[in-house]
């Protein structure tokens, strides 16, 4: 049966949709605590060494050509006088608890999207807060970070009917800005923009959409639905794309986690069999306690590995029994690496668990064994919470603990708890 | 590169305590001696807390204009400790960074 041809009109909805998003959040932050680096091009990495890439760059870094991802050796090149400096995740969350606090005081429909942006949904507030302006709220909101972080705190803030014109609208007027985008406006706004300004376009995206005759925005937003998923993006998200454009919700529903794992890039070129158990060690212990740090006990574990010359290998298995103790995540995990090929050097290492299932750590099982390893992870567990991560930890792993550091999570908050335990 | 200077040891902090309307009253530390010299703080950058297993430590960024120092107070111990002090060899602020110039480039 052929797809039924989709016509929306463009939303007339109200703008009750509110994107805000730190400007270099980190960059910023840095800048606040530490006053005499105010004006000064700042980049914050997660290690301090050449090739290690930018993960913020301060306004007046990114005015000197400075980009997010870029490596330090070429941010130095553009920008000479730029100072790099460590990634400090417990400052982080501070402000984004702040941040959290600010707009949950609005409406309880608040969905943090990063650490440094949040969308706020004012549908279906009281209506204290409905009667006044959606700008109004958004300067409120401005001046109430800068009192309670500091004065060099700015963020953007975008007002939409959906949440992709929102952060379309946070991006107009950087930094400090405040925009709205309705109806009454989408074609003119649209009209300023490039394809690749859109959140979500990229080359690849521009490319496929140049390929069917789209340049502009507005040719993408005139661009029929069925074109949009027949001949464009030759799935359902072509019609994703014109109702996101047209001002309605896409993807408005919550994910469940898969699989819970990490991921390191060798500090050794030349790893020894000793280094690679230690890192492997190491990676199994942090992903045993993101299970239980979720309540998750995993059926599956992966094993991924790529080596200096380019090649990758990976093998996962699933077990009858469930898991979720260092030790057990450590053994699994080890039978398989035992079986990788060896003769080239690994580059990269990453363990994962899959099958999640939610932890039956509290039902007592008849099996005593089975007690003894869930007391005695609950023990450890709670030495190690009393006194700092890693007070009680594994011989194996004890070199990689001061070598392999937990980066900042740029997605998900997710374990944003988990790792300031950690830093 | 900045120059960070590792210090990790007991001060002696001379703090203000400020109370801002409802809010939890707020910590200044105003004056620091160390090492036979007293530093004056003329601006508090950030104060965020942060835990060493269950204790809780308040870290505050501060500056006396020509420095950054670090502290930490630990909420149960009572004491302060001096982190680090980052010797500023920034350089005074240059035109082309300042807020003006930033706006006609954007």
């Amino acid at each position: 049966m052929q797809h039924p041809t989709l016509q929306l009109p463009i939303n007339r909805a109200e703008p009750l949709v509110m994107h805000i998003d730190l400007n270099s959040c980190f960059a910023t932050v840095e800048q606040q605590a530490r006053p005499l680096l105010r004006g000064k091009p700042l980049a914050i990495t997660n290690r301090l060494t050449r090739n290690a890439c930018v993960v913020a760059a301060s306004i007046e870094a990114k005015v000197l050509g400075v980009k997010v991802g870029m490596t330090f050796a070429d941010a130095k090149l553009l920008a000479p006088k730029l100072i790099m400096l460590e990634t400090d995740p417990p400052k982080y969350h501070h402000v984004y608890q702040i941040l959290v606090n600010i707009m949950r005081s609005y409406s309880p429909n608040v969905i943090m999207k990063s650490i440094d942006e949040g969308i706020i949904n004012f549908s279906g507030t009281t209506a204290i807060i409905n009667q006044r302006p959606l700008e109004n709220i958004g300067y409120e909101i401005k001046k109430r970070l800068k009192d309670e972080v500091g004065c060099w705190m700015r963020c953007n803030i975008g007002i939409a009917p959906n949440r992709f014109l929102a952060k379309t609208a946070a991006s107009l007027h950087k930094p400090d800005g405040l925009d709205t985008i309705d109806h009454t406006n989408l074609r003119k706004t649209l009209s300023q923009l490039q394809l690749t300004d859109l959140s979500g376009i990229a080359e690849r995206n521009q490319a496929r959409l140049n390929a069917c005759g789209i340049y502009t925005p507005l040719q993408f937003l005139d661009a029929p639905a069925d074109v949009l998923r027949r001949h464009v993006f030759k799935s359902v998200c072509g019609e994703d794309w014109y109702k996101r454009l047209r001002g309605y919700e896409v993807g408005d529903f919550e994910s469940s986690v898969k699989t819970v794992g990490r991921q390191f890039v060798l500090d050794d070129m030349r790893p020894s069999e000793e280094t690679l158990r230690s890192r492997l060690a190491y990676l199994c212990e942090t992903t045993a306690m993101k299970l239980r740090y979720k309540g998750l006990c995993a059926r599956g574990i992966y094993i991924y590995l790529l080596y200096a010359g380019g090649d990758s290998w990976y093998e996962r298995r699933m077990f009858k029994s469930t898991f979720f103790s260092n030790s057990e995540v450590h053994r699994r995990a080890t039978l398989l690496f035992n079986r990788r090929p060896r003769g080239d050097w690994v580059r990269m290492m990453a363990v994962s668990c899959y099958a999640l299932e939610p932890s039956n750590m509290n039902q007592v099982s008849m099996l005593d064994e089975v007690n003894r390893e869930v007391w005695l992870t609950r023990a450890v567990d709670e030495i190690n919470n009393q006194f700092g991560e890693f007070t009680l930890t594994y011989a194996s792993s004890l070199n990689a603990k001061s070598v392999v550091k937990q980066k900042i999570p740029f997605g998900s908050t997710r374990y944003f708890e988990l790792l300031l335990n950690r830093a | 590169m900045e120059n960070v200077v590792e210090i990790n040891k007991d001060v002696n902090i001379v703090a203000y305590y400020f109370r801002q309307g409802a809010k939890r009253l707020r910590c200044f530390p105003k004056k620091m001696e160390w090492g036979g010299k007293s530093v004056v703080f003329t601006e508090q950058g950030l104060r965020h807390p942060t835990r060493k297993g269950a204790r809780m430590i308040h870290v505050f960024d501060m500056t006396d204009g020509s420095a950054d120092y670090r502290l930490e107070f630990d909420a149960e111990q009572l004491s302060w400790k001096l982190v680090y002090i980052a010797d500023q060899a920034y350089g005074p602020m240059e035109p082309e960074y300042a807020a003006s110039h930033l706006a006609a480039a954007h």
